[in-house]
């Protein structure tokens, strides 16, 4: 399978932050979900991805090509869609596209046309009165109308109401009825990616977790609840972290097969969230420091 | 690069009809070209600069099909057109309003001037943020005042002076020698920017 985004032994430090020896690739032709905690590095890497920041280190390359030589034709084939305004306020959307229409060799008016009439944006109205949704949806139309190959978004879903983050998965799906995109998006909002994510990708304190089929997280990863005199060394050495409490305790493996042969059925063995599986893996390395 | 000049043009235009009528008040109190001129350069060059100057509008940029020297670039190559857009402005006034043509030394000076203050402020912009622009420009200010109080108290003369003599010089040479100078600064200005730029993380 061919990747559209490869990150080679990357480092980047920073104040009190580092990437360390990161290595990542994206598939074409599959949304993949970033997750990770504040300060994970979700931004950084993404910005790397980007060219908005340079590695001290190692090599970043999109559709096999490196920023170097190709910074300009890569550039064409993204579309980068923002948490915040990127946008000039004092300007409205029509003026917007005087802008960035002409750095494209792709940009196609009528899909711009489209979209602003399917979301219902205003184009002469300036962009500073626009409200969060308004913003994604300019922001998204953009990143449409040039024919990216490649949309990379930040924390797209934050701060949007549910009825419209469903509106924007819908459009994503829609987007990936094309087999030639790809989608790269982080989020906090976890049960966004389980509605529409081919791939996981999983970074905790600058380390890369994993990159994960979702399917394949599911038949990997299982919690565990039980009592908490089912617990000894070699049980507890199972997980990757436990939640004790009077009640018994609940529990996180990477290994579901395993720990489904050694407990049997003394204990309860569940389909964990993406949200359990960060949060335990978080406690984990906690507990282990 | 060039969409670049014309977005900052476009975002210019307001500015251009705030000086316009200001330069046409100052020119008809029939004050100097030259120091309208600079300022009114200065002002749109500085302000080129601080529209695009929030993170978030360079983060818009650099995800555009740009390069960070392209960026760069067209503040440079901005400026010089600013500059001719404003002398045009001048000689346009002060043939209809006084019916005279411009000297071009007067324009020359200006050009020189406003190439030469560009060269480090543009510089100074990439490197630290608008708003010390003022607390630079005030510190100078004050070591003017402080030179002419201390140590050479008629330099406003001898500016004067100077600039009166380069206005009468007949001898072209000095103008190709003060013209290369200047395009130097600014080149050499261009390439550090460039590189400060590259740098800068968003």
């Amino acid at each position: 399978m061919e990747n559209v985004i490869e990150l080679t032994n990357v480092q980047k430090s920073f104040k009190g932050f580092q990437l360390k020896d990161f290595s990542l690739t994206v598939k074409k032709g599959f949304v993949t979900g970033f997750i990770g905690g504040n300060g994970a590095g979700k931004s950084t890497t993404i910005k790397m991805m980007m060219n908005l920041l340079q590695p001290d280190s190692g090599s970043v390359s999109l559709f096999g090509l490196n920023y170097k030589e190709h910074e300009k034709a890569i550039k064409q084939r993204i579309g980068f869609v923002m948490d915040d305004n990127v946008f000039y306020e004092e300007l409205s959307l029509k003026e917007m596209k005087k802008i960035i229409k002409p750095a494209y060799t792709n940009w196609d008016d009528n899909l711009f046309e489209q979209y602003i009439e399917k979301f219902e944006l205003p184009l002469n109205k300036k962009i500073k009165t626009f409200s969060k949704g308004m913003m994604m949806k300019a922001s998204l139309t953009v990143a449409i109308s040039h024919h990216a190959e490649l949309i990379i978004m930040d924390e797209p879903t934050s701060g949007l109401d549910p009825s419209f983050r469903r509106e924007l998965l819908d459009l994503l799906h829609h987007v990936m009825q094309d087999e030639e995109k790809t989608i790269f998006f982080s989020t906090h909002i976890t049960t966004d990616l389980e509605r529409i994510a081919d791939y996981i990708t999983f970074l905790h304190n600058g380390k890369h977790i994993f990159t994960k089929e979702f399917s394949q997280i599911e038949e990997e990863y299982a919690i565990v609840k039980g009592e908490i005199d089912l617990l000894d060394r070699d049980i507890e050495r199972e997980f990757i972290s436990i939640r004790k409490s009077n009640h018994g305790f609940e529990a996180l493996t990477a290994n579901k097969k395993r720990t489904e042969n050694m407990l049997g059925n003394m204990a309860l063995i569940e389909k964990p969230s993406l949200e359990d599986i960060m949060f335990y893996t978080k406690k984990g390395e906690e507990q282990y420091v | 690069m060039f969409n670049l000049i014309q977005k900052d043009i476009l975002l210019l235009k307001y500015i251009f009809l705030i000086l316009l009528p200001i330069l046409i008040g100052y020119l008809l109190l029939d004050n100097s070209s030259i120091l309208m001129g600079f300022l009114a350069s200065i002002i749109l060059i500085q302000a080129a600069f601080a529209i695009d100057e929030k993170p978030s509008i360079n983060i818009l940029l650099n995800s555009l099909p740009y390069t960070r020297k392209e960026i760069v670039s067209s503040k440079y190559i901005g400026s010089v057109i600013y500059i001719f857009i404003i002398f045009f402005a001048i000689l346009i006034m002060n043939l209809v309003m006084h019916g005279i043509i411009t000297p071009w030394e007067e324009l020359f000076i200006t050009f020189l001037l406003v190439i030469g203050f560009t060269s480090f402020m543009l510089p100074f912009l990439y490197r630290f943020k608008s708003q010390y622009l003022l607390i630079a420009s005030l510190g100078i200010f004050v070591t003017y005042l402080v030179v002419i109080g201390l140590f050479i108290h008629n330099l406003n003369d001898r500016i004067r002076e100077l600039v009166h003599t380069l206005l009468t010089i007949q001898d072209y040479q000095i103008y190709l020698l003060l013209v290369s100078l200047g395009m130097i600064l600014y080149v050499g200005s261009w390439f550090l920017s460039v590189r400060i730029y590259r740098n800068k993380v968003f």
